[in-house]
């Protein structure tokens, strides 16, 4: 799926999947993929450039591992991340309820 | 080349700064060693070190713009004591009975124009800063408009701290030692902050970003002046800007020095000042619509545009 077609849900679905556990970006999309059936499967470099801005907006948090031999960066969420993806929870509820109540 | 050297090559084009692509480098080199072969999915290196480029470019220019102010701020807060402590160290010494002319006119230059373009450019820089903090990517025209601002404004700060000093220097045997220590240490202070914040702005400023769309102007920045009789004609504002500033500081230097006279030459050299300022500075500092010459874009707003 291209991360077009999310609509600026991208940043949501990235804290909830973190929220879950602590992940690296590989392991992360992984996770978003499973949950989602397949249908998030996203272009996978593009979600990187996210993940740094959530960390530069204090919505995430990262620390380098050593994993076989080679670093890996491993992404948290804050307590601002988890702030804010209740925040998006919430609207995305009111959203989908009234999208519901329309469609019928 | 392979695909990882073709994003670190691309990322280095960009003038994203060594640690950062070098950081970026090696996480993406962990999520190919999870799944070797899975570069294609990855997509087209110079896509992803443009959208790299444009998010660090814009973030970083808020930021070095922020500094700035910051830097500024101290700044000020030097040369308000340098006026609020003279009283105590025996007042005004007169301009006459410094070690030299020469001294005293740049000094008064940096201690009266320079915090004043600095007043306003770096308070513009951290406004546009400020309102769009939640872009992800910024126009690069905009990028350009913020570190211009914050430039010209650090510029303007050097100036101010060293027409402190040459006042300092002029008068170095009229005032006593305590406040020569205080003025010399805060002014110090305050170069400190301002090489500081420049250096991270001219970092900032490597980095290329090529994100399309217009930079905007102070109309966009302050609503209350977005009157279309103003944006349509740059020199209106110039011309009330200069008229608001000189009346205002005659209205002052009137009631400080309680002379007419007084007054009206006070109000006359800030009102020159600020119109020599708006012409010399107005274009790179977005002071001029540049939108004007498009009836339908000089009607619209910055916030109209789709973010990044």
């Amino acid at each position: 799926m291209p991360n077009d077609a999310l609509g600026g849900q991208l940043d949501p679905l990235i804290l909830a999947t973190i929220a879950e556990e602590p992940a690296h970006g590989y392991a992360m999309l992984q996770r978003l993929k499973q949950r989602s059936g397949g249908t998030f499967d996203l272009a996978e470099g593009t979600v990187y450039p996210a993940l740094h801005r959530l960390e530069r907006d204090g919505l995430l948090t990262s620390s380098w591992s050593t994993e076989s031999g080679r670093r890996r960066r491993i992404y948290r969420i804050t307590k601002a991340g988890h702030s804010a993806l209740e925040t998006r929870r919430t609207e995305w509820r009111i959203f989908a309820n009234a999208m519901e109540a329309v469609f019928g | 080349m392979t695909w990882l050297e073709s994003l670190g090559a691309e990322l280095s084009a960009r003038g994203v700064p060594p640690r950062d692509r070098d950081l970026i480098v090696l996480e993406l080199n962990d999520h190919i060693k999870c799944e070797p072969g899975c570069d294609d999915r990855l997509g087209d290196p110079r896509e992803l070190a443009v959208k790299f480029a444009d998010e660090l470019a814009t973030s970083r220019a808020r930021r070095s713009a922020l500094y700035a102010f910051l830097a500024l701020a101290l700044t000020a807060v030097a040369l308000a004591t340098s006026q609020l402590a003279i009283e105590a160290a025996g007042g005004y010494p007169g301009f006459t009975n410094g070690i030299s002319l020469l001294l005293f006119f740049p000094a008064l230059v940096g201690i009266f124009f320079a915090p004043q373009v600095a007043l306003v450019t770096g308070s513009l820089a951290a406004l546009r800063a400020i309102r769009r903090r939640r872009t992800p990517r910024l126009p690069a025209a905009e990028i350009g408009l913020i570190t211009r601002r914050a430039r010209i404004a650090l510029l303007a700060g050097f100036g101010t701290v060293a027409g402190l000093w040459l006042y300092l220097a002029n008068f170095a045997t009229r005032f006593p030692g305590w406040y020569l220590s205080l003025m010399g240490g805060l002014s110090v202070a305050a170069a400190v902050a301002l090489a500081w914040a420049y250096r991270d702005l001219r970092r900032a400023q490597t980095i290329v970003s090529a994100s399309p769309g217009a930079a905007g102007d102070v109309y966009d920045d302050v609503p209350l002046i977005g009157w279309r009789w103003l944006r349509n004609r740059p020199w209106r504002l110039g011309l009330a800007g200069s008229l608001i500033v000189g009346v205002g500081a005659t209205a002052v230097a009137t009631h400080a020095e309680r002379s007419l006279q007084e007054g009206l030459q006070r109000g006359l050299i800030e009102g020159l000042g600020c119109a020599i300022g708006f012409t010399l500075l107005g274009r790179s500092v977005g002071l001029f619509s540049n939108r004007v010459a498009d009836p339908q874009l000089a009607n619209s707003r910055l916030d109209d545009q789709p973010d990044g």
